[in-house]
């Protein structure tokens, strides 16, 4: 059947969760592609059949005429289902800059095919370029802090990092003081330690990094464990 | 107007029609896997997906017929008790697919049809979303406009929630989430 092949590709794109991306799927695509060059083939031995009748293409409606009508939708649609599969696709890889800063976990990486790694990247430098330009960071929290500083509770081991002008050290059960910029992105990146060179490997593939935020009340208002990193 | 990148729209126009061809058309004989030839037959039965038979009929090829969704005995069912009707199992994209096809096959009952199901069904699942959370039975009922309905009531509700008891702002993202539970336990453990 014409472009149930492209359909497909969409399904699985649809039947996921939204935001969140399937693993690209070469090989339908390439299946559709192939697809749209045997439509293509058909349509130009129509067209040619036309001709040896010396018919005019755009006033007749033989069977010819309406097989070639078939096979140029059947092109539209396949055309349609694959730019909508990319598009869907480069809106989920563009809202990950936002989501995860410019470095993304092997496991998102495995799922992109090369071109949308470069448009990621792309992307990704458009963005720090404007940003240092303005001299505004854009991926800081919308609604304006009461204080520039948060209260954290270091929930696991994850050693020294290095802060704007000094170090400290965030051991486990600790608390510290932090200024509300440098701790956002250990909240919502916590599966990507950006200062993980510093540790030692062996204990850094095993460490679990959990971050308690804790409100200037002492409450609770938020908690982030996160998972393995593989050093 | 939905847009050209949209999905639903996409999957919606791959729901199949049945339609009888009114010429006879050359060279696309694969459109019927069983097909001997590769040529369609003036008179020839066939399910075409949507956007197929809505460019096919405005060409007046083919004919098309109330696809069973449509039919007698889906409206009968409606009637008696519209929200136990399995809409997503007959066509998942039910009201979609009901405006497009109403001017084609004009049939001009299938508008009030479709607000009636419509009307009727939306009461009860505004009043599950906002009941208990295990729905499933229920929502695996609606069709794709109506669970996207369900799923708002739902996450506005649970965001009003959170609003008033005064949740957190700084959050995971959420496309690491639901990985991380499968993965590590939750609950901090040594190292």
């Amino acid at each position: 059947m014409y472009g149930r092949s492209a359909s497909q590709l969409l399904k699985e794109q649809a039947s996921c969760e939204s935001g969140q991306l399937t693993v690209f799927n070469n090989e339908a695509f390439d299946r559709v592609i192939k697809e749209c060059d045997e439509h293509h083939l058909q349509l130009e031995s129509l067209f040619r059949k036309l001709m040896e009748q010396n018919l005019d293409v755009r006033t007749t409606t033989n069977g010819e005429h309406l097989g070639a009508f078939i096979h140029h939708h059947s092109l539209l649609r396949n055309k349609r289902c694959l730019m909508a599969y990319m598009q869907n696709r480069a809106e989920i890889v563009r809202s990950l800059r936002w989501q995860l800063g410019p470095v993304l976990p092997e496991e998102i990486k495995a799922k992109m095919s090369y071109s949308e790694e470069v448009y990621f990247v792309d992307h990704s430098n458009a963005i720090e370029s404007y940003m240092s330009e303005m001299d505004v960071d854009l991926t800081a929290d919308m609604v304006p802090p009461k204080s520039p500083s948060v209260q954290v509770k270091v929930l696991d081991d994850i050693g020294d990092v290095c802060l704007g002008d000094h170090s400290i050290s965030l051991t486990k059960d600790s608390l510290h003081s932090l200024r509300r910029t440098d701790a956002e992105p250990f909240i919502s990146q916590v599966s990507y330690h950006p200062f993980g060179a510093m540790r030692d490997d062996a204990a850094f593939r095993l460490t679990l990094l959990f971050v308690l935020f804790l409100g200037s009340n002492g409450r609770t208002f938020g908690l982030m464990p996160e998972k393995t990193i593989d050093g | 107007m939905p847009g050209y990148y949209d999905m639903d729209d996409i999957l919606m126009e791959d729901e199949p029609i049945s339609v009888v061809f009114q010429v006879g058309a050359h060279g696309c004989g694969l459109l019927d896997p069983g097909s001997e030839t590769i040529d369609i037959e003036k008179g020839m039965k066939m399910d075409l997906p949507y956007w197929l038979a809505h460019q096919l009929h405005l060409r007046q090829a083919v004919s098309i017929s109330v696809p069973a969704s449509f039919s007698q005995k889906t409206r009968k069912e409606i009637q008696a008790d519209a929200a136990c009707v399995d809409l997503k199992g007959r066509c998942p994209y039910f009201y979609e697919l009901g405006c497009k096809i109403a001017p084609l096959v004009g049939d001009k009952t299938i508008g009030s049809f479709l607000l009636y199901a419509f009307t009727d069904r939306y009461k009860e699942m505004l009043s599950k979303s906002h009941g208990a959370p295990a729905v499933t039975r229920f929502s695996s009922r609606l069709t794709k406009e109506e669970s996207q309905l369900f799923e708002a009531a739902r996450s506005s509700m649970a965001a009003f929630k959170k609003w008033r008891t005064g949740g957190s702002r700084l959050e995971k993202a959420a496309i690491l989430g639901r990985k991380r539970k499968r993965t590590v336990p939750l609950g901090p453990s040594s190292p």
